[in-house]
């Protein structure tokens, strides 16, 4: 995000991200995870979001956005040895197939703070209601130097 | 307006299942009442399959796998263990022929797709069009086959009274049953209150029901019987209707 896709689409995809799994639709979530196996080592993220319909509407938006969630595969997680591409699928697919799923939310932290994916549980507004499995991505606000998160493969 | 028939082709391996020109154009006809209706979902529709091509956007639907799930559903009703013909009413651009190769690519299906929508009908033979899947533009089954399903078709009521979309829903399960040997599956969008329907979604636009309104149509003027699917997830749910 940030530095690889404009301000306003992150926005609108983490709305549109968190709305889909967020306690009300969260039961729609879990039954297309039953079915389809939405998250899986099957498919990348680039391919569920596409299964979910979260994908820019504006075509070089779209690419820009499959390109970022590409380059999440060089991005490090809280994970040794698990990139955050993967780290991200496997947290959403645990918890999606677990006894008591949670909420999801995806949320963004600065690079420069820390550079790897993040997951945790919490409530990640001040008005959230309820624990959610919290993903957190590094972030680089657009104009800025990469941090280490992109910089890790070099 | 209803869009005109078309003539489908009658390919090997279909058995006595062949569209007559003029079996279409009287069952066409029989609906002349609801013709404002029929005008306005074909319109609709057109309309979205122009702006969003052949995706679930198209069809009104979020995504591919909103959409596959409902597929999942409505296909619970059928036999996979031996042939069988389907008709799929307001097949758009046919989604369900996608899932079937899918899901179920070594069945033996005889499937009809049929939608008001010449457009959507153009973009699903484009894309799909062979010996056992084939596609018609119609306002009713033009075929009898062992099932028939339909999808979405009773969600979008465009602004019409609710008593002038129920006769449209009736009218079209009437339909569904007429040419159904073994049953027909449909799906609705969950009225507010009930478990499945959200309290706060709006409303307008949207044909929303509870279950029994409808079960009671196919029991008691149908005579079927029904089972209701209404734990995957969704704000709707699914009658799989069974004839006797």
């Amino acid at each position: 995000m940030g530095s690889f896709v404009s301000d306003t689409t992150t926005s609108d995809i983490l709305v549109r991200l968190n709305r889909r799994s967020d306690p009300d639709n969260l039961p729609e979530m879990i039954a297309l995870q039953k079915e389809f196996k939405v998250f899986s080592e099957k498919h990348d993220l680039k391919q569920s979001l596409a299964l979910l319909g979260i994908v820019p509407t504006d075509e070089l938006e779209r690419k820009r956005w499959y390109f970022f969630l590409d380059k999440l595969k060089t991005y490090k997680s809280d994970l040794p040895n698990v990139s955050g591409h993967d780290r991200a699928i496997k947290a959403v697919q645990k918890n999606l197939e677990s006894k008591a799923p949670l909420p999801i939310a995806v949320i963004c932290h600065l690079a420069a703070e820390d550079a790897n994916v993040k997951v945790s549980q919490g409530r990640p507004q001040v008005f959230s209601s309820t624990d959610h499995l919290i993903i957190s991505i590094p972030t680089t606000p657009r104009g800025q130097p990469k941090s280490r998160a992109t910089k890790a493969k070099k | 307006m209803i869009a005109a028939p078309e003539t489908g082709r009658a390919g090997p391996g279909l058995g006595d299942r062949t569209l007559d020109d003029q079996a279409l154009r009287d069952q066409a006809l029989g609906n002349l009442t609801l013709g404002s209706v029929y005008s306005d979902v074909e319109a609709y529709y057109s309309a979205r399959v122009a702006r969003h091509g052949a995706t679930p956007r198209g069809v009104d639907w979020s995504c591919w796998a909103t959409q596959n799930l409902r597929f999942v559903q409505l296909l619970k009703l059928c036999d996979f263990s031996g042939p069988f013909a389907l008709n799929d009413m307001g097949c758009g651009y046919g989604a369900l022929a996608d899932y079937l190769a899918m899901r179920h690519a070594t069945a033996a299906i005889d499937y009809l797709g049929i939608d008001l929508s010449q457009a959507m009908i153009r973009h699903a033979r484009l894309r799909l069009s062979g010996p056992d899947r084939r596609f018609v533009v119609a306002a009713s089954c033009p075929l009898v086959a062992d099932y028939c399903v339909a999808s979405g078709v009773m969600n979008v009521s465009l602004g019409h009274s609710r008593e002038v979309w129920e006769q449209f829903v009736a009218t079209i399960l009437r339909d569904m049953r007429r040419n159904s040997r073994r049953g027909f599956s449909v799906n609705f969008k969950a009225a507010a209150g009930t478990t499945m329907g959200a309290a706060d979604e709006p409303a307008e636009g949207l044909y929303r029901t509870t279950p029994q309104r409808w079960i009671e149509f196919c029991e008691a003027e149908l005579g079927c019987s029904v089972e209701t699917l209404d734990d995957y997830g969704m704000r709707e749910f699914t009658l799989l209707v069974r004839c006797n």
